[in-house]
């Protein structure tokens, strides 16, 4: 193209055929974008999640061990060749219930490093009672933050032998590496399978070992993750810890063993000494119990005491209140003699006060008395004077005898004596008239003469004086009477007070009495719940005891027991769930970009190809020109394969920078809705996909043109001057079935003839046809597929609405009871008790997992789920001869009806049984399998532990209203739904469904351009023939029905073919893109086989609607002027 | 039948950005009913033009064109589809047959749309084509194809038969025979045949010749004695 007039000429052309240069450009450019787009979703999606781990710092190799791991291990395992870095730590599984449900968690200590989670809400926890919560999980609604959680750990073994405490404040919420998906693993305890996980300070644990390491290999991280150099990598470094297992086992079984025989000996000396403990106890109880009786017996007699002195109180009381009353009516009566007296008194005492004295006898035997006494008186006076007289003269007489006679001894004789001699006469005469009776009488006749004188007036005054003074003594002894009475009636009150007082007291002694008894017989109640609670404890000590020593002797047996310890070296693939599905899903990307994109492109160089084929035949007569000018074949050429050229570059540059960005990033951010967590979306360019596809659009489209233009050249320039020799009309095969034929209009039998004689045209339309129909089909189909699991499965398989899980832990009763109300629920329609358990089943080197299913009720059970061929339609029953086991189950063991597969239990080992049928199922694996059979082949009945129920009305609503209410049993653990799980299918699949509307976007694209451009250049080719037609006076409509007629036929021809297509492609994509635990269908919905069909026609509509205005374009005289 | 056709001031012309080009420049002439007319002049005359335009392939840009008393000038699109439809016949230089039809498919193509055709066979029959009925046109000779198209226009029984250059293609003999059977058709049939030609020296065998140049008729003269092709040598 060195040449200025070509040059412009190929400018011109670029321009003047503007919609055939961009046809090719975009049909190249969707080619390429999809090719390349799609293709490039895998290395991708690796790339993705490797850059998602990384930052993370995933761990590459873990190491559990059966018996823990200690700092040893750590070391040695550093010291393994090629391993970067150990972290060691600790995991338990626990159970929780939050709101409503009982869930399982996965507790893990936070590494130092590696495997870093990542804080959605709140923050780490720090102190050791705190924790972080797996953030799907708290959205599931148990749990929130700032809760408290509390952990039980579903064994017989106490949560906080593991941990340091059982209950955690969340505070906050995280995603983990570790749980890349929706599959949080499973455990041993609760219903088996983790609902989410926690993660807590490595204090959190109270654990003397590490429960697993973590390692990470050096070069790893520079590799991308799913990628054969990693797992190569990876695996070289594992086998290498593979090699230090068996030394670090044996090791880590010894110091096991050590420590479990320390153990051991501690607990029997525990054991003695809880014995002679339990032992004093006893006795100290006992002691307690007797005092306890003694006590009560003292107290009893002391009652007793009290009650008799109580009666005797009571009688003296009653005593003493006569005694008052008496003396109280004495008191009164002495008053009245008191006063009486007192009134006499004063009579008399007034009469004596006044001088007179009653002369009465008394008076006069008084005054005989006083005058007799008086009388008397005088004598004895007068006698006692005289006779003191007598004695004076008597002593004067003696001491004048003695001075005599002591004068007369001394011989004194003189005067003296003689004095002394005439006194002593003197004397003696005195004393002998003295003592004669003369003298004396008249002395006693004088005194009488002196008394009668005085006395009678003496006598008198003495009387009356005496008389006032007895009546004023009698009237002062009245006074005391007086006072004494007034002093006994104020005794007679404080007595009568003391009495009442008295009496109170009395009763309150009673009441205290009575209170004392109640005591008492309160206390002789607890003494006989002492004695019986004693007589408990003795036994219950005692079954301790027992306990104790059978425990000792099963630690012994167990010791005995102890395995040796067992590594299992795991690599991510085995550590982490869903990690290999998220390979699994680049792969599956991979296998629907070998197919969709091939195809995609397979069809989208076919119509460049044609229409470059078709440009280069357009222009035969200026290729002529050229040559008959004398221009060099490559110059004409040169045009041609450039035009091919910069189109071609040009839609596989777009192609490429639009298709490689944009889809990857559409798919890898649906797989999100899979992997929430992943955040990170990677799309780099794959210069490799964008080669292969250009090189491929560029080979396909240069190629048409070379090849054309080759066969054009070839011909002489006179040759290719004139109209190139047309087409051979010929019969077609039709004809000679002359009875259709005869019957086909005029103008139909013009279509067929026109059908068959373009046939490069029939074969691109319909394989562009067909192709995008194909493609729409399996997008559709895929959707179907995925879809309808939901539906087909728990609309015509599972029947049932709920199953509720039982409570293990509840005893018979109370699971009968939560079986029992469920049928008693007039919302139920039915239900079925049955046994679920997983299981792992094998035939030869395939293995899997299953969940084990024995219905206790067959008949009941067979109302809630179909057992059926998946394409015989054949209903099956369980029977006692064998299983029946679903089919994707089937297809992973490799196992036909009436095959044998091995069921491995920890008891029984392996137990082989007879696969009876295999039947449709979509969600899961499952085996079924009657009572009987289960009975005869493990041995035991089953023990039923969930009950499935069917609603009547079959609502969401009423399903949960019956679940609540079940749920209050003790008996019932949990509750599903099945429209919970098909939700959550939806969520899990909805990935899915928008590579499909990518799919089919994509497709219904291609379809049109395809359908655009294949007409385009069949109104072209065949302008003269339709403005002949015009010509001849066929009206518009009658043209474009007569081009029509074509498209259509061609349209529906490709439609049956792309059904065909479609289907092919759909099975083989429907295999490569099922999860492990998941069956999708292989049907396609006659909806979807009309829909694209439906779609493809509207396309097929629409462009042949462009197309009118194009016919009604073409211009009679300039079509038919010349020849080209 | 006096000005079965008639043209009044027919013009037709081309813009080609500023300039305009004036194809037909006033053409005014009337034809007979049964006449066989033949039009010449030079190439670039406006022969075509005036054909295309008598034919309803194209329109007037001013002057009247009344066709058995219906003014076509007037006519829209979809009227003049109708007109070509069942008035008018066209043989092309190139035939423009459909190659996929046999020659008997190719008239019925015609037949399928008016109202009152002929038969198709005997049509062939008449123009000579009784054994190759069944061909293909990629099987018949140059003028087995001619036949073919002028039996198609002919079996449509149109009011006007229009020839442009229909012996174009052709070799002498060939051409003269084509010739012979159009006189023929307007002899026997009393049909209105209007051949265009470059070759003046047709002009005998007319009824009414009409001359034209620079987009007008020069001359057009009726030829009272017509004289049959075979007589008339180039």
């Amino acid at each position: 193209m060195n040449r200025k007039a070509l040059r412009k000429d190929f400018y011109m052309e670029v321009r003047r055929s503007l919609g055939r240069f961009l046809s090719i450009f975009f049909i190249v450019a969707i080619g390429v974008a999809f090719f390349s787009g799609i293709r490039s979703a895998e290395p991708d999606m690796r790339v993705s999640g490797d850059a998602y781990f990384d930052e993370k710092n995933l761990m590459d190799i873990q190491v559990v061990s059966t018996l823990g791991l200690t700092e040893d291990d750590v070391h040695a395992l550093e010291k393994v060749e090629g391993i970067e870095a150990v972290e060691g730590g600790y995991s338990a599984d626990a159970l929780c219930t939050g709101n409503e449900n009982e869930s399982v968690v996965h507790i893990s200590s936070i590494l130092p490093t590696m495997n870093k989670v990542q804080v959605e809400e709140g923050r780490l926890p720090k102190a050791a009672d705190e924790c972080a919560v797996d953030v799907d999980f708290l959205e599931a609604g148990e749990y929130k933050i700032g809760d408290k959680i509390t952990f039980r750990s579903g064994t017989e073994d106490a949560i906080t032998d593991t941990l340091q405490t059982d209950t955690f404040t969340i505070v906050g919420a995280v995603s983990s590496p570790c749980y890349i998906s929706f599959q949080r693993g499973s455990t041993t305890i609760g219903t088996g399978s983790v609902d989410g996980f926690v993660s807590v300070p490595a204090d959190s644990f109270d654990m003397d070992v590490y429960t697993e390491l973590y390692a990470s290999v050096e070069g790893a991280k520079a590799l991308t993750a799913f990628t054969s150099a990693y797992d190569d990598r990876v695996g070289e470094v594992t086998s290498r810890v593979e090699e230090i297992k068996e030394g670090r086992e044996a090791a880590r079984y010894q110091e096991v063993i050590d420590e479990a025989n320390s153990q051991l000996e501690e607990a029997k000396e525990e054991l003695e000494e809880a014995q002679s403990e339990a032992e004093e106890q006893l006795a100290e109880a006992e002691q307690e119990l007797e005092d306890g009786q003694s006590q009560i017996d003292s107290a009893k007699a002391e009652i007793e005491n009290s009650l008799n002195q109580l009666a005797a109180s009571e009688s003296e009381l009653t005593a003493k209140q006569g005694e008052i009353d008496s003396a109280k009516a004495e008191l009164v009566s002495r008053q009245s003699e008191l006063d009486a007296a007192k009134a006499a008194l004063e009579t008399q005492k007034t009469a004596l006060e006044a001088g007179n004295i009653t002369k009465d006898e008394t008076y006069q035997a008084a005054y005989q008395q006083g005058y007799n006494t008086a009388l008397l008186q005088a004598y004895e006076a007068a006698d006692a004077e005289l006779n003191t007289q007598a004695a004076r003269i008597e002593s004067v007489i003696t001491q004048l005898k003695e001075e005599i006679q002591a004068l007369e001894e001394a011989g004194d004789t003189g005067e003296k004596l003689e004095e002394l001699k005439t006194q002593l006469a003197v004397q003696e005469a005195a004393l002998a008239q003295i003592n004669s009776d003369a003298f004396r009488s008249t002395v006693k006749e004088q005194a009488k003469e002196e008394l009668d004188a005085a006395f009678p007036e003496q006598f008198h005054e003495q009387y009356r004086q005496q008389a006032l003074e007895q009546v004023n003594g009698y009237l002062s002894q009245l006074d005391t009477g007086q006072s004494q009475i007034d002093q006994a009636q104020a005794q007679l009150v404080s007595g009568q007070e003391q009495l009442d007082s008295g009496w109170a007291q009395i009763s309150q002694a009673k009441a205290q009495l009575a209170a004392a008894q109640e005591e008492i017989a309160e206390k002789e109640q607890e003494l006989i719940e002492g004695l019986s609670e004693y007589e408990q404890g003795k036994t219950e000590a005692e079954e301790q005891l027992t306990e104790g020593e059978k425990k000792i002797q099963e630690a012994e047996d167990e010791i005995g027991k102890i395995e040796h310890a067992k590594w299992y070296v795991n690599d991510r693939n085995d550590a982490i769930t869903d990690y290999s599905g998220y390979g699994d899903n680049a792969d599956r990307m991979r296998a629907i970009g070998e197919v969709f994109p091939v195809l995609f492109f397979l069809v989208a160089a076919l119509v460049s190809l044609t229409t470059m084929t078709r440009m280069v035949e357009e222009q035969r007569t200026l290729i002529g020109t050229l040559k008959a000018l004398g221009y060099e074949r490559h110059s004409i050429a040169g045009k041609y394969l450039g035009y091919a050229f910069l189109a071609t570059v040009g839609g596989c540059t777009a192609g490429v920078l639009i298709g490689e960005k944009i889809l990857p990033y559409i798919i890898i951010t649906a797989y999100g809705i899979m992997y929430t967590h992943m955040d990170i979306v990677l799309v780099p360019y794959n210069l490799s996909y964008a080669a292969a596809a250009s090189a491929a659009a560029l080979v396909c489209t240069m190629g048409a043109a070379f090849f054309s233009c080759f066969k054009e050249l070839r011909e002489q320039a006179a040759e290719l001057m004139r109209p190139p020799a047309p087409k051979q009309g010929k019969r077609v095969l039709l004809e000679r079935l002359t009875f259709i034929w005869k019957r086909l209009s005029f103008i139909w039998k013009a279509t067929v003839r026109n059908l068959v004689r373009y046939k490069k045209r029939f074969f691109m339309t319909v394989f562009g046809i067909g192709g995008s129909m194909a493609l729409l089909l399996v997008g559709f189909g895929l959707q179907d597929s995925i879809f309808n699991i939901g539906v087909l499965q728990y609309e015509k398989i599972q029947l049932y609405d709920g199953n509720v899980i039982l409570n293990e832990e509840a005893d018979a009763g109370e699971k009968q009871e939560v079986y029992d109300s469920l049928q008693a629920d007039s919302r139920t329609d039915r239900t079925a008790e049955n046994l679920l358990t997983q299981v792992k089943v094998h035939n030869g080197e395939n293995k899997g997992e299953v969940y084990l299913n024995v219905p206790e009720n067959t008949e009941d059970f067979s109302e809630l789920m179909v057992f059926e061929n998946r394409v015989t339609k054949e209903r099956y029953s369980l029977d006692n001869d064998g299983v029946i086991l679903t089919e994707k189950m089937a297809k992973t063991l490799d196992v036909e009806a009436g095959e044998t597969i091995e069921i491995q239990d920890d008891v029984k080992g392996e137990i082989p049984v007879k696969v009876e049928s295999i039947c449709e199922n979509y969600m899961g694996h499952y085996l079924y399998m009657t009572s009987e059979l289960y009975a005869k082949l493990y041995g035991k009945e089953p023990e039923y532990n969930a009950v499935y129920f069917k609603t009547q009305d079959g609502t969401t609503k009423q399903a949960q209203g019956i679940g609540e209410e079940i749920l209050e049993n003790p008996g019932a653990l949990s509750v599903s739904y099945t429209t919970d799980i098909e939700s959550q299918l939806d969520d899990m699949l909805g990935s899915l469904d928008i590579v499909i509307v990518v799919l089919v976007i994509s497709a219904g694209m291609l379809a049109f351009v395809v359908l655009y451009n294949l007409n385009n250049i069949n109104i072209t080719e065949r302008k003269r023939e339709l403005a002949t037609l015009k010509v001849l006076g066929f009206y518009d409509k009658e043209v474009s029905a007569y081009v029509y007629r074509e498209n259509i036929i061609l349209t529906v021809i490709g439609g049956i073919f792309g059904m065909i297509l479609g289907n092919i492609l759909h099975q083989f994509i429907i295999v490569t893109v099922e999860i492990e635990s998941v069956m999708f269908g292989r049907n396609i919905n006659i909806s979807s086989f009309i829909y694209s069909f439906l779609i493809t026609l509207a396309f097929s509509f629409f462009v042949n609607g462009v197309m009118y205005f194009k016919l009604r374009r073409i211009d009679m005289v300039e079509s038919l002027k010349s020849v080209e | 039948m006096e000005n079965f056709v008639k043209l009044h001031n027919i013009t037709k012309i081309y813009k080609m950005g500023e300039v305009e080009i004036r194809a037909v420049d006033g053409i005014d002439f009337s034809i007979h009913k049964g006449e066989f007319v033949v039009i010449v002049g030079p190439s670039g005359a406006g022969k075509t033009t005036v054909l295309n335009i008598l034919g309803g392939m194209d329109t007037a840009t001013s002057g009247s064109l009344v066709v058995d008393g219906e003014e076509i000038t007037k006519y829209s699109a979809r009227q003049l589809t109708g007109y070509r439809r069942e008035d008018i016949g066209f043989v092309f230089q190139f035939y423009n047959l459909v190659p996929n039809l046999t020659a008997l498919e190719n008239v019925e193509l015609a037949l399928q749309i008016c109202k009152d055709p002929l038969d198709a066979r005997t049509v062939l029959e008449e123009v000579g084509l009784t054994d190759r009925m069944d061909n293909f046109p990629a099987q018949l000779s140059g003028g087995e194809q001619q036949r073919v198209s002028i039996a198609r226009a002919l079996a449509k029984n149109p009011k006007l038969l229009l020839c442009d250059e229909p012996t174009g293609a052709l070799d002498y003999n060939t051409g003269k025979a084509i010739l012979k059977l159009l006189q023929d058709m307007c002899r026997e049939r009393g049909m209105t045949v209007i051949v265009i030609t470059h070759n003046s020296a047709l002009a005998p065998m007319a009824d009414r010749l009409i001359k034209i140049k620079n987009g007008r008729v020069s001359k057009m003269e009726i030829n009272e004695n017509p004289v049959s092709i075979d007589e008339i040598e180039w």
